[in-house]
């Protein structure tokens, strides 16, 4: 320390250093993380998961439309174009060039049509009238009558209406007349859609961004505080010490789920951050007993001794001289803090037990378990997105955590 | 003392070993040869990393599993059937261990089972040899604890947290002679000691070796332990033998410069502070050592003729077999008066 | 070792509060030195403070019974509020308008009789009944999963250390993590999605409940094979959940058991190696394990409530989540005793029993 005050270079300098220091010591960790490759994945992971769900929301709307004739459509499912069957070449938007088209609102027609409203006619059905009955329908029976040349529709839709066996003539009318032309007209659907039509993977995309921050803010809360009562716990002692663990096996012996809950209840959130800062007031009691135990071995430990004898007060041994000790220790258990929080959350969000206001990835697995999603062959998407999102997350965090361990603790590091 | 004429018990011949690392081979012992006859206490002494463990490791097939023997092989010898150490297959060399060769290794304070009482660790080595009968073993171990000045009773029906480290060694070598081994090997026997026990130690072993006859191998830096011990002394540099020969022989007629340097580098009573000397420099890398004689860049008889040319282990001046182009040299300063 | 020396200082601090009467009485009768009468009553004041806190916490929560019951009588038969009210009233067996601190008062006492009330809910309902109908299929399903992943855990963990470095150990090391890192529930609807609806290897409909409807529960074959059948899925999911992190611990320890002198000693003391992985290796290693035993019981009972509602297994996690919804105050607190009575005496079993495992820290009753 001494020495560096010494020859202390101008407080500009340092500055303008600084991010280049901060990047030499970044590819460095990155360089060491490299001989570890299992936990390298874990932290492209999470580079990946940071663009997906901070950077990418930017540029992918969030997809809000209702598209009533989409509903819990599998992987890659998309618009098509079914046309009559003397007018099969009929396969692109160039060919309807000056063509009547039917569409049904409250499908992804309407908007996929709109930019060529002035070379082709639009005819537009609603989804449901009282004279015509189903909008689909109705257009199915126009196309087969050639009043109009070509529909735009969803598969799976069409599918049901053509297997309609209530209504034998129709079936057959569809069945003579009616093909698709080219099935893949609209744009794909990554992950399918959601039981009210919307794109999931947008939902993917934008329901990361809201449970990551929840987790991060329950793992910072736990983590600071473990810390900070788990030193004072060790170098206070006495009432302090008796009165704090006495507390944290009280707040472990409740089952969380409930107080969890009953917080929940208390403080109704408008956010769901105010559900990170429950969990991680909840969540430190175990990491405190660890890092309790680490102090208590620490203040043993000869340098602390050396330490206490020069007479350095009691801030500068647990700052400068105890911390530099655990960092490592806290990094990591950091990380599994995070992933703590995000487990109980999304429970918490799964059980419906949760405010819902945030459309998160907990929510959407709500929302596939309840809406029997989960269930469905074709339906799967809804609820397996965001149970992937969630695993592969964890996965990465506790990748990560583990290459940190072996990199920090020499034990662990392969002998020679 | 040992009966020089009888048949070698353990012969060692041309044993190199090589480490394999990511720096590179290390090579830890190059070329090493010595007898071992029965009841005969041999030392290797020398700095730590010169390769005495390696020697001894090797006698017990215990080498680190990047080990490599390159050359040499060791014969054992039991009444009259002999047998190539290296070529023990795993049962027989299950067999072979404690039984014949027993290792008592450094630090004691952690060679015991911490969840066993010593009563089952005594009764787990002799089960694990054919032993079954408890109420024998229980007999045998209270002697052999009773030899080494414990209180048998007490110690036998310990957990190894409840004794001394003191006790915890004394309790290692009565184990250690449980099955009556031939060899006992002694890794620095009496370090972290305090001196009382140190001494303690060396009476009890060397009570044990008159009542029970077995050859000891020791490996030690501590030269005086080697004096009060060895009947046979082997110094060990940078993974070769330079030196071996009579205890006396060796100490005051040492034929090897390293030799004589780490007798003058320890005090005596005669001998006071004054003439106390450390050999300059540091034990050689063993990955890529010196040409020529490995001691030639600490030693200061070195010519020409050491920087080319590795000495042979050749008994032609003096006593015993040293490897040194210079024995003369030293010889010659060593008559006159310091 | 450093939490009992804390045990110590919090015992003398509460005597010196506690009236003048009480501590002559203590001199003269010494029992707060004893080891295990200590550990006994802080186990039950532990358990006292956790009910105190439940009883007001669960009172707090959005929604109340009254409230839940009139709605669903109003959806169900559309008569009107104040008839709807009356009656739930009526039928209710608590008087909502005595003071919470005399429904605290009464609580208590009824539990120091060993009474734990009835359901406010369904009246006449006792929650002992109810626990003792749900408690046992938790148990079995929460128990065998735990001890198989155990079981598990340490071979593969053990094996992973010693062939360190190996192909079998990094692959084993990557699907530890993933083990760890995905959620239990993730599991469970991992297992529904995949080998249940999309590749169809049993049917997820068929598997829900405890057993077949129509058996007898007994002990005959039907009905045990048909419990085993049913609990399957949540016994896979508690292994799947829980065995990468009993084999990362067990492989970091069996690592550091393995550089330990004694190991080294014991093979050249031509130990068999089956004695060696026994009882030197294996029972040191699994030492530190035995400490997270008893947490993670807890932690698997508690999160029993996210599987079974997946699973839709009736257990102790389904009866808890039930209360809940309907705001069953005194189920809940009955639960809750059990749950943290769970969590406060395996602590308290795992701390008394460490010593017969390891003799280093056996207590010597006064400690």
């Amino acid at each position: 320390m001494s020495s560096k005050t010494l020859s202390a270079p101008h407080p500009l300098k340092t500055l303008l250093r600084l991010p280049f220091t901060a990047l030499v010591a970044v590819l460095g960790f990155v360089n060491r993380l490299r001989a570890n490759r299992a936990g390298f994945i874990g932290f492209l992971g999470l580079l990946a998961y940071f663009i997906m769900t901070f950077i990418m929301p930017h540029f992918i709307p969030f997809d809000s439309e209702v598209n009533l004739d989409e509903i819990a459509g599998p992987v890659g499912s998309r618009i098509q174009l079914a046309v009559h069957r003397d007018n099969a070449a009929l396969r692109s938007f160039e060919d309807l060039a000056g063509k009547t088209v039917g569409v049904v609102d409250q499908t992804g027609g309407p908007s996929l049509i709109a930019p060529y409203a002035d070379s082709i006619t639009i005819e537009k059905y609603r989804w449901t009238s009282r004279r015509a009955g189903p909008g689909i329908r109705a257009a199915l029976v126009d196309l087969a009558n050639q009043e109009i040349d070509a529909m735009l529709i969803f598969s799976k839709t069409v599918e049901e209406v053509r297997a309609d066996s209530s209504d034998p003539e129709l079936q057959a009318l569809f069945a003579e007349h009616v093909v698709i032309s080219n099935s893949e007209l609209g744009p794909p659907h990554l992950l399918g859609t959601d039981t009210q039509g919307r794109g999931i993977a947008t939902h993917i995309v934008h329901g990361g961004r809201i449970l990551i921050l929840t987790a991060v803010i329950g793992g910072v809360i736990s983590t600071l505080i473990a810390l900070v009562v788990g030193s004072l716990s060790a170098m206070i002692g006495g009432a302090f010490d008796a009165a704090m663990t006495a507390l944290s096996n009280l707040i472990l012996a409740v089952p969380r789920l409930i107080l969890l809950v009953v917080l929940a209840g208390l403080i109704r959130f408008e956010n769901t951050l105010f559900l990170g800062l429950m969990i991680g007031l909840l969540g430190w009691p175990p990491l405190m007993r660890a890092i309790r135990a680490q102090v208590l071995s620490l203040r043993e430990r000869d340098f602390v001794e050396a330490a206490r004898s020069l007479g350095l007060s009691t801030y500068h041994i647990m700052f400068r001289e105890m911390l530099p000790n655990m960092i490592s220790y806290v990094m990591i258990n950091f990380i599994f803090a995070i992933t703590f929080a995000m487990y109980e959350q999304i429970a918490l969000l799964v059980l419906g037990l949760a405010p819902i206001d945030d459309y998160t990835w907990g929510v959407m697995l709500y929302f596939g378990r309840s809406r029997g999603t989960l269930y469905n062959v074709d339906g799967a998407s809804m609820a397996l997105s965001p149970v992937l999102a969630i695993a592969f997350f964890q996965v990465c965090l506790v990748l990560f955590a583990r290459a940190l361990e072996e990199i920090f603790d020499p034990r662990l590091r392969a002998a020679v | 003392m040992f009966d020089q004429q009888r048949e070698a018990v353990l012969r060692v011949e041309d044993l190199s070993i090589i480490y394999r690392t990511k720096r590179g081979d290390v090579k830890a012992t190059s070329r090493v040869s010595f007898d071992l006859r029965p009841g005969e206490a041999l030392a290797l002494i020398g700095e730590s990393g010169s390769g005495k463990t390696t020697i001894s490791l090797a006698l017990i097939r215990k080498l680190p599993k990047n080990a490599v023997v390159t050359s040499g092989n060791i014969t054992y010898r039991r009444d009259d059937s002999v047998q190539d150490l290296l070529k023990l297959s795993n049962r027989q060399l299950r067999a072979f261990r404690w039984k014949d060769c027993a290792m008592v290794f450094q630090g004691a304070q952690n060679a015991f089972n911490p969840v066993l009482k010593i009563r089952r660790q005594f009764e787990d080595t002799a089960q694990s040899h054919g032993w079954t009968d408890k109420t024998a073993i229980r007999e045998r171990a209270l002697n052999l604890l009773e030899l080494v000045r414990l209180d048998p009773e007490r110690v036998y029906d310990s957990y190894p947290h409840e004794l001394s480290g003191g006790m915890k060694q004394r309790t290692l070598l009565a184990l250690g002679v449980l099955l009556n081994p031939q060899i006992v090997i002694l890794d620095e026997p009496t370090t972290a000691l305090d001196i009382l026990t140190q001494r303690a130690i060396i009476d009890v072993l060397n009570d044990m070796q008159r009542q029970l006859h077995f050859s000891i191998i020791f490996i030690s830096h501590d030269l005086s332990l080697a004096a009060e011990m060895a009947d046979t002394v082997a110094t060990v540099y940078a993974g070769e033998i330079v030196e071996i020969g009579p205890v006396n022989d060796i100490f005051y007629r040492s034929l090897h410069p390293y030799t004589y340097g780490l007798l003058t580098s320890v005090p005596t009573l005669e001998h006071m502070q004054d003439h106390l000397q450390s050999i300059p420099g540091s034990p050689p890398n063993l990955i890529d050592p010196p040409a020529g004689c490995k001691f030639h860049p600490r030693c200061a008889f070195a010519t020409d003729a050491c920087h080319k040319d590795s000495p042979p282990l050749a008994l032609d001046i003096g006593t015993h077999p040293a490897a040194c182009w210079h024995k003369d040299r030293l010889l010659e300063s060593r008559k006159e008066p310091v | 070792m450093t939490s009992r020396n804390a045990d110590a200082q919090l015992d003398s601090s509460d005597v010196s509060g506690v009236a003048g009467a009480l501590s002559t009485l203590l001199v003269k009768y010494p029992l707060h030195k004893n080891y295990y009468l200590r550990v006994f009553a802080q186990a039950i004041l532990t358990i006292w403070a956790v009910l105190t806190v439940t009883f007001f916490l669960v009172r707090q929560m959005p929604g109340n019974p009254i409230d839940v019951l009139i709605e669903q009588i109003l959806t169900q038969e559309g008569i009107s509020y104040q008839e709807a009210y009356d009656r739930v009233a009526s039928s209710f067996n608590f008087d909502p308008d005595a003071s919470l601190f005399d429904q605290y008062l009464d609580y208590i006492g009824d539990l120091l009789r060993l009474d734990m009330g009835t359901s406010i809910t369904s009246p006449g309902t006792r929650i002992i009944d109810e626990i003792a109908r749900f408690l046992p299929w938790t148990l079995f399903a929460v128990g065998s999963g735990f001890l198989i992943s155990f079981v598990l855990g340490i071979i593969l963990g053990m094996s992973m250390a010693y062939y360190r470095d190996s192909a079998l150990d990094h692959a084993m090391s990557l699907i530890s993590s993933f083990f760890t890192g995905v959620p239990n529930y993730i599991w469970g609807l991992l297992i529904i999605i995949g080998p249940g609806i999309s590749w169809n290897w049993f049917d997820v409909g068929a598997a829900r409940g405890t057993y077949d409807p129509g058996l007898t529960p007994g002990l005959n074959a039907a009905f045990i094979g048909s419990a085993i059948e049913h609990a399957l899925l949540p016994i896979i999911t508690y292994v799947l959940a829980t065995l990468g992190s009993w084999m990362l611990s067990m492989k970091s320890s069996t690592t550091g058991v393995l550089n330990d002198d004694y190991v080294n000693v014991a093979e050249a003391r031509g130990l068999k190696d089956r004695r060696i992985i026994t009882a030197y290796v294996g029972r040191n290693a699994m030492l530190p394990l035995f400490a997270q035993l008893s947490i993670s019981i807890g932690f698997v009972l508690g999160s029993g409530v996210v599987i079974e509602e997946i699973f839709v297994y009736w257990g102790f996690g389904h009866y808890l989540f039930q209360a809940i919804t309907v705001r069953d105050y005194t189920s809940v607190q009955g639960a809750v005793l059990i749950l943290s009575s769970t969590f406060v005496f395996s602590n308290l079993f795992a701390d008394l029993t460490y010593g017969l495992l390891d003799p280093r820290v056996r207590i010597t009753g006064e400690k």
